[in-house]
């Protein structure tokens, strides 16, 4: 389901990809998040990380009254505290869809796919 | 006289003079927090961070430095909170891994400390945004190598690290547009600079410099971020408590009748009880205060007892947060293209709801609603067109009867199971035409098989089933399967007659009288055999049905 918003000069109708993308980028600027994975990697054969044209394949949107609830699946680097790294992304991601969409969201699903380890 | 190396006695009062520093001056860096997120955290973030990495430091005894180093990385790890926290932690595992087994640093093992540092924070990011504490760590790290390589003076190391830092703080705003807009440097780069002063002094070995005095161009940066941080926010109008921003200067070398002393700290105090959102900063010369407050004449009568006042500003900001939630207001109405599906169970209604949904009637199974029941909730959705999903083969011709004699053109899209419905559901579109929509959702029927797990309540046989009274019954697309006495046996075996070689999915929704456990305990049993599979399990809550199974 897309996110319509009802203005007085017409219809803004978002379409999830658009939103996946604002939820990808915002997830993936976050310090420690070193990218995106597959929501499906077994179906999708494919468990690296995608690319910024592939983040609808690991943000899924839920609309409900106009608010969302969206999943994300992030990859994030080993030696790091990935709990907070998570909250990090639940903040920036629901700010982000505030300031750039004008979205309310009434939840953010972070889903850890794996750790990669950086090299040192 | 030269300090050549740091032991660890000088690196204790390093991290413990930081963490004083930071700490003193974490509501400063709150005040400048408007990236990446405006909620004016960073300070108390980082100064959380780096009091669990000092506690870790104070705990261990060890007089090497590189166990200390160790210390202080795993307990900021452990203690990491916010973006600019994380970042710091993973600065100082930097720092810990260049530093392993020594027992001190000279002034090249200190800068490789802090550039080994730099590249491990910078390899945790997919896009370093420049402008933030990475600039700054990096620029710091940058003038302290350089600086090593021409003397061996680990104070003068650490001096060109702060000067580095320092410099690239002031030009954050040129790297990072929001930070220019608002008028600030970035906050999680001025913590580091705290922490960093607090290095060079915990060398010199100078008394503790005590909380940092904003100067005034510093002042107008705080006072940016926060009405940024506030607007951002998103209050309602009437939600303001403290209508009036008003902004004094108070020239305290003039003359006043009934001149009072100065006293900062006095002074703050009063004003907070004034109003909030306070900012003051004063010299020998002059105070600056910036405040929200209700009663404006109120803090120019009390500034004007310590001295005349200078520039005085005063805006309502209820009329100008009115002007910004007007702007953005969003009108919403009545869906003029409603979905109306036939469900039981709070569990598979949310479902329907989170797909788009408008209306439920609760029914299916024992309960078929009536075509009443159906013209009714039409009626209700106030809708100009409809769609009805009736989820069961029972219903399908009370739906049609309700279509028939409905004001508004209705389609019947004819589910007979919950999972074609839900299914059916993800092929709607509100801006195509309801034919269109009846046609596509009809078709992406064929895409799902369905599944459901009952209890028979009586003996019988049925297409050549043999069924005890409380065998379990497995149904696939309204045939009757299997019986069996076990549910999970039941359940897992009519899994694998409605598999094929295109099954990708298995959905477990199940009802009021199974649990999670079994449903996850079916999982386990069918993935045994295809672990190629991906399952989804939820919580219908329908009567009935121990489970309902689709296989997409």
């Amino acid at each position: 389901m897309a996110v319509k918003i009802k203005t007085k000069n017409g219809l803004i109708d978002i379409s999830n990809g658009v939103i996946a993308t604002v939820v990808g980028s915002a997830a993936t600027s976050n310090y420690g998040v070193v990218g995106m994975a597959s929501k499906n990697a077994i179906r999708d054969g494919f468990d690296g990380i995608l690319n910024r044209a592939n983040y609808k394949r690991g943000v899924v949107v839920k609309s409900e009254d106009n608010r969302i609830t969206v999943d994300v699946y992030i990859i994030v680097g080993y030696g790091l505290k990935i709990s907070e790294v998570s909250r990090n992304v639940q903040d920036s991601v629901k700010f982000n869809l505030k300031n750039q969409l004008g979205i309310e969201t009434k939840a953010v699903n972070v889903i850890v796919q794996s750790v990669k380890v950086l090299d040192e | 006289m030269v300090l050549k190396e740091i032991d660890s006695k000088k690196f204790r009062d390093m991290v413990r003079v930081a963490t004083h520093r930071l700490g003193r001056n974490a509501e400063f860096i709150n005040s400048l927090n408007v990236f990446p997120v405006p909620d004016g955290d960073t300070g108390t973030n980082m100064n959380l961070t780096i009091e669990s990495g000092a506690k870790a430091v104070a705990q261990n005894t060890s007089n090497s430095v590189g166990d200390l180093t160790e210390s202080l990385a795993k307990g900021m790890l452990m203690g990491a909170r916010g973006n600019s926290g994380v970042i710091s932690s993973q600065l100082f595992r930097g720092v810990y891994k260049a530093t392993q087994g020594m027992k001190t640093l000279n002034a090249q093992e200190l800068a490789n400390a802090f550039s080994n540092g730099v590249a491990t924070a910078y390899k945790a990011v997919m896009k370093p945004v420049e402008g933030t504490i990475l600039t700054v760590a990096r620029i710091g790290a940058q003038e302290g190598a350089n600086k090593a390589n021409e003397t061996d003076d680990v104070e003068e190391v650490m001096k060109a690290i702060v000067e580095g830092a320092k410099k690239a703080l002031k030009t954050t705003p040129d790297l990072l547009p929001v930070l220019k807009q608002v008028g600030v440097v970035d906050s999680g780069g001025q913590g580091l600079l705290f922490i960093y002063e607090g290095f060079l002094e915990g060398i010199l070995g100078e008394e503790f410099a005590d909380r940092y005095q904003p100067d005034e161009g510093e002042m107008d940066e705080m006072i940016n971020a926060m009405h940024h941080q506030s607007v951002q926010s998103q209050l309602s109008t009437q939600d303001i408590a403290n209508g009036y921003c008003t902004e004094i200067m108070v020239d305290l070398t003039a003359d006043a009748p009934h001149k009072k002393t100065f006293n900062l700290d006095e002074f703050r105090e009063h004003l907070s009880q004034l109003g909030d959102s306070l900012l003051a900063v004063s010299d020998e010369e002059v105070a600056k205060v910036h405040i929200h407050t209700e009663h404006p004449g109120a803090i120019f009568a009390y500034g004007s007892q310590f001295g005349q006042l200078g520039k005085i500003k005063i805006d309502n900001m209820r009329i100008q947060h009115e002007t910004i939630v007007n702007n953005s207001e969003e009108n919403q109405e009545n869906v003029d293209f409603a979905v109306i599906a036939v469900a039981s169970g709070n569990g598979i209604r949310k479902l329907f709801e989170s797909e788009g949904v408008n209306r439920i009637i609760s029914g299916g199974q024992t309960m078929n609603p009536s075509t009443q029941d159906i013209i009714d909730s039409i009626k209700k959705s106030g809708a100009k067109k409809a769609i009805v999903m009736p989820n069961n083969g029972n219903i399908i011709m009370a739906a049609k009867q309700a279509a028939e004699v409905s004001d508004i053109p209705v389609g019947i899209v004819p589910t007979k199971t919950i999972a074609q419905g839900l299914t059916a559901m993800l092929s709607f579109d509100a801006d195509d035409s309801l034919e269109d929509n009846v046609a596509n959702m009809t078709d992406a029927l064929d895409t799902v098989v369905s599944g459901e797990v009952t209890k028979a309540n009586r003996d019988t046989t049925i297409n050549e089933v043999e069924i005890h009274q409380d065998d379990y019954l497995g149904i696939v697309d309204g045939d009757i399967k299997i019986a069996n006495t076990d549910l999970i046996t039941t359940a897992s075996s009519m899994v694998e007659k409605m598999l094929d070689e295109d099954s990708e999915i298995i959905t477990v929704i199940y009802g009021r009288d199974s649990n999670k456990k079994e449903a996850q305990e079916l999982v386990e049993a069918v993935k045994e055999k295809h672990d190629d599979l991906e399952f989804e399990i939820h919580d219908g809550g329908q009567p009935v049905y121990n489970f309902l199974i689709s296989v997409e």
